[in-house]
């Protein structure tokens, strides 16, 4: 294989995969979910780089994919062919009852709405909910994941100011509730909470103290008013905004030549 | 030891029923489950013979992941509630256009939750108690907007919690790879959550791609996992136009138009197109036969897996 692809710069989609793949610690648990392919390609580049005992699932199996050549990509969480790297099956229903497991678990989520606490919704927009403006897609496992997995990362394709709002009209995966940094384990809820929040613009996290939502690093020619700008609410800003780490040439061939050889993640 | 005399063994009944003996189940306002996952598994003989009976405000319990044959449920008129935690078709249909448009002109009433909700749901119907406790929810608007769902403080430590009412269903429709003619049906694959729509229905009854002998079945009774179908229907692709794991996969054109239908009635409130496809797949085909002819072999011959 040639390095010549390398001199392509990496794309969007690309850094905003890496910036997922280096939260991951290996022996972690994650889900390779269909048609998402920033966070397919987040987890898959932190197993196949360096963690090999991470627990990777995929179309609802433990799947054994260290030593694939190339990883074929799947439109649809159904596929069967996506199942023949099974060790083991996930019956739907023990997936989502038993929760053990999520100790280890990272969870990566969409939104319509997301406020400054990071609190989600994936219902609607709308003031009554048995008549919306926009109907959903509702908030399929997303609500207890939330929950149970030892983090989540909130993961977008367009960054403004009609997804990040002042307050979501429904709070279908909760966040920091109001702000302090007890606002979960004072509802008794044990997972960690939301960490990142990646968009193609940025990544944000939140403060340590008040769990507001604050700007950590910007993408490669994006400013810090572009990112305010687009920004339905105030974001903490600090004094100095890094510019997001790009992944390195080793990360970017394995993205390239065993993760997403169709493109996905070049796509404009 | 005496043998044993094979004229004193009594008869075993065969489970093997048509489609009218299935059907006699329901009447108009029952709570009707449709098993399967998104875009694999449904039963959709009988999700097409519902709609051609012209059954009425029927509760509709979906997967934890519903696909388009609710959807197409929900934009044929049968439907007055539904129970799901989502209706779509991923990359197809993000949203499941049928339920989005009727959702929106409060034309059926949405129970809301999310999948753990859903299983603690079944779970309590299985259990035959009135609700399952969860902790997930707790601090989101799943209480307000489904006022259902209950928080409450746990008796034993005091803990807050929320209480998933019990989901009882009252026919549950499933589709399978084989069974045998005594109910004992088997997947490829890991049969997605229909174990536990199985176990919180008084009925169930399952289309099978085949069925097999009782001796195909010993072979394997791990992979039995339902037990006791009380009915078992022949049903040679009868998940088309979704795929059936280990037989066929699902029939993207298909599916495609589907969706264009039910978004010109869901965005611009055109109701010809979605009219055509019900009566082009639905209303004409006189049974599954004509349904798969209409289809063709060269459609239906294309879906194979590998």
């Amino acid at each position: 294989m040639t390095k010549n692809n390398h001199k392509t710069a990496a794309s969007i989609k690309e850094i905003m995969a890496t910036v997922l793949a280096r939260d991951l610690v290996d022996g972690e648990w994650v889900e390779v979910g269909a048609n998402l392919p920033v966070p397919r390609a987040g987890v898959l580049l932190a197993h196949l780089t360096r963690g090999p005992n991470m627990t990777v699932m995929i179309a609802m199996t433990k799947a054994n994919v260290l030593i694939e050549p190339v990883i074929e990509e799947f439109e649809l969480i159904t596929d069967q062919r996506a199942m023949r790297w099974a060790e083991a099956y996930y019956i739907h229903n023990d997936l989502v009852e038993n929760m053990k497991f999520r100790r280890k678990g990272v969870f990566f989520a969409g939104a319509l709405q997301i406020d400054p606490y990071g609190n989600s919704n994936l219902i609607g927009i709308g003031s009554d909910h048995q008549k919306l403006k926009f109907r959903g897609p509702g908030a399929i496992g997303v609500c207890n994941a939330t929950v149970m997995n030892s983090r989540f990362h909130l993961v977008i394709n367009s960054h403004d100011k009609r997804i990040l709002v002042t307050k979501c009209d429904f709070i279908s995966a909760y966040g920091w509730g109001s702000g302090g940094s007890d606002a979960r384990t004072r509802l008794g809820l044990p997972g960690g909470g939301p960490r990142y929040v990646v968009t193609p613009l940025c990544v944000m996290d939140f403060e340590e103290t008040t769990k507001r939502m604050r700007l950590k690093s910007v993408h490669p020619g994006v400013s810090v008013e572009e990112v305010i700008a687009k920004t339905g609410f105030e974001l903490v800003v600090p004094s100095a905004v890094p510019q997001t780490e790009l992944p390195t040439d080793h990360e970017l061939h394995v993205l390239r030549h065993r993760i997403d050889v169709r493109g996905a993640l070049r796509q404009p | 030891m005496s043998e044993v005399d094979s004229n004193d063994v009594p008869v075993r009944k065969s489970r093997v029923i048509d489609m009218a003996q299935a059907l006699s189940h329901l009447s108009n306002g029952m709570t009707v489950a449709i098993g399967g996952f998104i875009n694999s598994s449904h039963p959709m003989m009988v999700v097409r013979e519902i709609i051609k009976r012209r059954l009425r405000d029927l509760t509709v319990v979906g997967a934890a992941s519903s696909g388009l044959e609710i959807d197409l449920l929900i934009a044929a008129g049968v439907v007055k509630k539904v129970i799901s935690p989502y209706i779509g078709a991923e990359g197809l249909a993000a949203i499941g256009p049928g339920f989005r448009g009727a959702a929106e002109r409060g034309l059926i009433e949405v129970f809301e939750l999310d999948e753990a909700m859903f299983y603690a749901g079944l779970r309590a119907a299985a259990q035959r108690v009135p609700f399952n406790p969860w902790r997930s929810g707790v601090g989101t608007s799943f209480p307000e907007i489904n006022p259902n769902i209950k928080v409450f403080k746990d008796p034993c430590n005091g803990e807050t919690l929320l209480a998933i009412p019990a989901i009882n269903i009252d026919v549950a429709f499933l589709h399978a790879a084989t069974s045998d003619i005594y109910g004992n049906v088997q997947y490829v694959g890991h049969g997605f959550g229909d174990r536990a729509i199985y176990a919180a229905s008084d009925l169930t009854f399952v289309q099978v791609e085949k069925i097999v002998s009782n001796e195909e079945i010993r072979k394997d009774p791990l992979r039995t996992a339902i037990p006791g179908a009380d009915g078992i229907i022949r049903a040679h692709f009868g998940s088309h136009p979704y795929a059936s794991p280990g037989y066929y996969i699902e029939d993207q054109a298909h599916i495609k138009a589907y969706v264009a239908a039910a978004s010109a009635w869901a965005k611009n409130d055109d109701q010809g197109p979605l009219n055509e496809y019900i009566q082009k797949w639905i209303l004409e085909p006189q049974n599954h036969v004509e349904y798969l002819e209409r289809v063709g072999l060269s459609t239906l011959l294309s879906l194979d897996e590998y």
